[in-house]
């Protein structure tokens, strides 16, 4: 039976394909102009704002918002408006860099146990096992606490504890293809095994993970916020989100703007790669299709 | 097909159409199909992948997927009454107790976390209301009758064989020992030699409560071995239709007698096999003259052009082919 | 004419949890060059494995290959690869047997850049066309994915990746089973027009009679493992003389209505490959089982060209 995609000539997971799903579902349009919306202002907030991010003015402490604040001051007088609009760079450079890095050495590992399996399978997966056996906050905690704090050190550890959910599944994805038949073919025709794993196995076993990578994003962002929040990731004075709502902490009865601010803007990042996340999930599902 | 509308029937399926949607575009499943069905009498629908076999088998049972079905108009009488215009609630009682169904993958048929004694037992505490000491008592007698011996009543699907799976499913559908049975490819996902035992059971049991029947395949053997009746259907429409000896021994339509040059048959060795050139219709994109006129070697001009309809040609056989309604009241097939 | 392929007891076992499954056991069969050899059996009775095992896409567990006289059974890196391009297969499932994200053209033109000729872009595209010529694909589908084909035109790509190579050998393994009736003429056809032309020499693996009898010029039938009885086509659908093969064929539905048939109906399911017991496996379920069935059987010819394993053939059969 034919639908209005299976005529196109597009090449399954490639972008193209994923986009010509998505771009009919809402709630995944508004998600990616929300995110491009928020970066773009992010990146020229410093030349189109009229106040500075780290200017204080304890005069203005706590100000309400206002034209010349929209979004009010914090509890010492520095523009909460430049603050959450220059912290985004934090939250999604954080998202995006330690998803890429734990997706890149969780998809490799993956691939190597599910495709090898034996030994080799078996010994990769209990060594992920050691990292998977900490809640994942925790692990990211401990591993800032022997780094140091710091954007660098945030990215390493919020990537490495996100290593084992990525390679976990991929190995199932590489285990289910593996049992294709265009494998095998692909041993008939004289195709190394390297060849193998590149072009035939870890394209296919990709697509479904592009789900958890958008996913992925979202919750390393609020992790992020999160080890801000309890002192380890992103120290103050630095606008990152969850520093923000650190501070505000103790001002939410006198100052409540100071903290839905910057908590209104993690929740709209979160919530918009969710909404991208989860109009992936329909797009690729073929059950879900009709 | 333009018979009387026989109260004596005990199913009567007038133009039946079911309509799906499929990635924005409508699927013509089913195509204003009608078809009538005696008491005890054993139909075989046969057609190929995409005919629209199932989706009449569910239309029946109505169970078509309530988020992909677009439409579903005419009329299903069962008993006298119509099928299609009862409430949830009344087809929930005609569901089981007198419509019952056998479907094709005995595998995802089984629910897998109950014992398959509580899953014929279901059927019975709720269509003839017994409690449960009762229903599992019967539901043991019924898998006795199906070859399966009490002391394996209590386990679970996966501890099954693929045939014996289908025993149990068999053992579900009769139960509550139902007028009519719907057979959806009973036997097409096992091996050749417990589709014979299976068969065997199934044709044992009909017989023996004098259950009617349609029985869905496209395997032509199948149809040979257990059928009275034959419907072909193509592109959700009956193109051919009459007994067993009418198909078997006198295929009028071109679809049907190219089925049978298709298959390779043991007993004449050819050296090459016919197929049927092409491919089945689009059931997005119908077109409104002869569905089977772009792989049909006998085609003319009108073919493209007319809907054709179900015709007798001889007492009982209908076929929708224009080739033989031009000749009038000949009998002889011009093929 | 001389015999392309053969293998001598050969086994197969794989290790399970549950211990050790006797997939082949202690098979031998012949393929002369340029013949079709059909392979019959139900799910589980090891057909598939022995093709696989055949072609080295499994490793034996012991036994010989023997590939146009040359001992092929254990070999080297290097060999394996000059072996590849003499045999090759083609799989039941047109889904999974074709890679999603591989255009016809790209599917085609892998084993060509595999095989060591160091072919021109322009080459490359010269050998896939004629390909997709010989197995009738049309041109406009060279850049088509197989999610936009049909399981007919599918097939057909795996039989074009087969050629690719020019094998002598290859394993069919059932390769019209998954498509619809109208459509499996058209690839069966196609299969022994190529045969024909090219000299190529089949191992058809099936569990559909009628389509072996068909296709093929000798038939092998195995049950759980073991062969059980194997010779020309045309004499198993006249005299079949192991009782398992005269369940299968009884059990075979006619489509001639007038023809009656006696339907042998076998007691009981099929007994586990798992550390089966010794002797013939047909045993628990054959009416004819006796107390010399628990010793090991031979596969030894009881009429010329006929062979059968059976401790009992002989009264059977009157012979």
């Amino acid at each position: 039976m034919t639908g209005k995609y299976e005529n196109k000539n597009l090449k399954p997971g490639s972008f193209p394909y994923i986009w010509e799903r998505i771009s009919h579902n809402t709630g995944a349009m508004v998600g990616i102009a929300v995110i491009c919306l928020i970066i773009v202002l992010s990146i020229f907030s410093p030349y189109i704002l009229k106040h500075n991010y780290s200017t204080i003015n304890l005069s203005n402490a706590g100000a309400l918002p206002s034209l010349d604040h929209p979004f009010g001051c914090d509890e010492v007088g520095r523009d909460i408006l430049a603050r959450v609009l220059y912290g985004a760079r934090y939250t999604l450079s954080i998202g995006l860099l330690s998803t890429l890095f734990a997706s890149v050495v969780g998809i490799f590992l993956g691939s190597v146990a599910g495709y090898f399996g034996g030994v080799v399978d078996m010994f990769l997966m209990r060594f992920l096992d050691i990292f998977q056996a900490f809640p994942q906050l925790l692990l990211a905690m401990t591993l800032v606490a022997i780094f140091g704090t710091g954007l660098d050190k945030c990215i390493l550890a919020l990537g490495i504890s996100n290593i084992p959910g990525y390679a976990r599944m991929t190995r199932a994805n590489v285990l289910n293809i593996r049992s294709n038949e265009y494998i095998e073919a692909a041993v008939s025709i004289k195709c190394s095994t390297w060849r193998i794993i590149t072009k035939h196995v870890v394209p296919n076993a990709f697509s479904p993970l592009i789900i958890a990578m958008a996913m992925g994003i979202a919750n390393s962002g609020l992790a992020a916020s999160a080890l801000s929040f309890v002192g380890l990731g992103i120290q103050p004075p630095k606008p990152e989100w969850g520093a923000m709502l650190a501070s505000a902490r103790n001002y939410i009865r006198a100052y409540p703007h100071t903290v839905i601010f910057p908590g209104s803007f993690i929740m709209l990042t979160v919530l918009s790669f969710n909404l991208i996340g989860d109009a992936l999930r329909d797009a690729m599902d073929p059950k879900l299709r009709d | 097909m333009d018979m009387e509308m026989n109260t004596n029937n005990l199913l009567s399926v007038r133009h039946l159409t079911v309509e799906y949607t499929s990635g924005g575009k409508t699927v013509h499943a089913v195509n204003g199909l009608s078809f009538d069905m005696d008491k005890g009498e054993t139909l075989g629908l046969v057609g190929e992948t995409g005919a629209g076999k199932t989706s009449i088998a569910r239309a029946i049972m109505r169970i078509l997927p309530d988020h992909a079905t677009k439409s579903v108009a005419g009329k299903i009488i069962f008993k006298g009454r119509d099928i299609l215009q009862l409430s949830n609630m009344e087809m929930q009682a005609v569901r089981g107790s007198q419509i019952s169904m056998i479907f094709q993958d005995p595998m995802t048929a089984l629910n897998p976390v109950r014992t398959v004694v509580s899953q014929v037992a279901e059927g019975l505490k709720l269509h003839h209301k017994l409690t449960k000491a009762d229903a599992t008592n019967a539901a043991i007698d019924m898998l006795e009758t199906v070859g399966i011996p009490e002391d394996r009543s209590g386990e679970y699907p996966h501890q099954f064989s693929g045939g014996m799976k289908q025993r149990v499913v068999i053992a579900m559908a009769l139960a509550c020992n139902p007028e009519f049975l719907i057979a959806d490819e009973p036997t097409t996902a096992l091996d050749v030699t417990i589709q014979a035992q299976v068969l065997s059971l199934i044709k044992r049991l009909r017989d023996e409560r004098g259950t009617s029947m349609i029985l869905i395949t496209h395997d032509l053997g199948v149809v040979a071995d257990t059928c009275d009746k034959v419907a072909v259907i193509y592109a959700g429409q009956i193109i051919e239709y009459g007994s067993k000896e009418d198909i078997f021994d006198r295929a009028s339509h071109p679809y049907t007698k190219g089925l049978f040059s298709t298959l390779p048959d043991i007993n004449k060795r050819t050296d090459r096999l016919s197929p049927i050139k092409g491919l089945p219709p689009d059931p997005t994109q119908l077109s409104k003259g002869c569905s089977f006129q772009p792989r049909c070697p006998y085609a003319i001009g009108r073919c493209c052009d007319e809907a054709v309809e179900l015709t007798e040609f001889t007492p009982g056989h209908y076929t929708r082919c224009c080739n033989i309604v031009i000749e009038g009241g000949v009998v002889e097939c011009p093929h | 004419m001389s015999t392309l392929i053969e293998v001598q007891h050969l086994k197969k076992y794989f290790e399970s949890k549950r211990g050790t499954v006797q997939a082949v056991d202690d098979v031998s069969l012949k393929i002369e060059q340029g013949t079709t050899m059909g392979l019959v059996g139900e799910s589980g009775c090891g057909k598939s494995t022995l093709g696989r095992t055949m072609i080295h896409l499994q490793g034996s567990t012991a036994g010989k290959i023997i590939f146009e006289g040359e001992d092929v059974t254990h070999l080297k890196k290097q060999q394996l690869s000059k072996l590849r391009d003499n045999m090759q297969i083609i799989f039941q499932d047109p889904y999974s047997s074709l890679n999603p994200r591989f255009t016809v053209k790209d599917t085609i033109q892998e084993p060509l850049i595999l095989s060591g000729k160091n072919r021109t872009k322009a080459e490359l595209e010269e050998e896939a066309h004629r390909l997709m010529e010989l197995v009738g694909i049309e041109e406009r589908l060279r850049m088509s994915y197989p999610h936009e084909l049909d399981g007919g035109r599918r097939q057909r790509v795996g039989i074009a990746r087969a050629l690719a190579l020019n094998p002598k050998f290859i394993v069919c393994d059932e390769p019209v089973s998954a498509l619809d009736v109208s459509i499996q003429a058209q690839i069966l056809n196609l299969l022994m027009d190529l045969q024909d032309q090219y000299g190529l020499t089949y191992l058809f693996v099936t569990h559909d009679l009628s389509v072996v009898c068909h296709i093929s010029d000798y038939i092998c039938v195995m049950y759980l493992g073991q062969m059980v009885e194997t010779c020309l086509t045309e004499e198993l659908f006249i005299r079949q003389l192991h009782p398992y093969s005269k369940a299968l064929l009884s059990a075979i539905l006619p489509i001639d209505i007038h023809q009656k048939t006696e339907r042998i109906l076998l007691k009981g399911e099929v007994t586990s490959p798992i550390n089966p017991k010794p002797g013939c496996r047909f045993a628990p379920r054959c009416i004819y089982a006796c107390d010399r069935c628990a010793e090991p059987v031979e596969l030894t010819e009881v009429l010329p060209g006929h062979f059968v394993s059976c401790c009992r053939v002989k009264e059977i059969n009157s012979l």
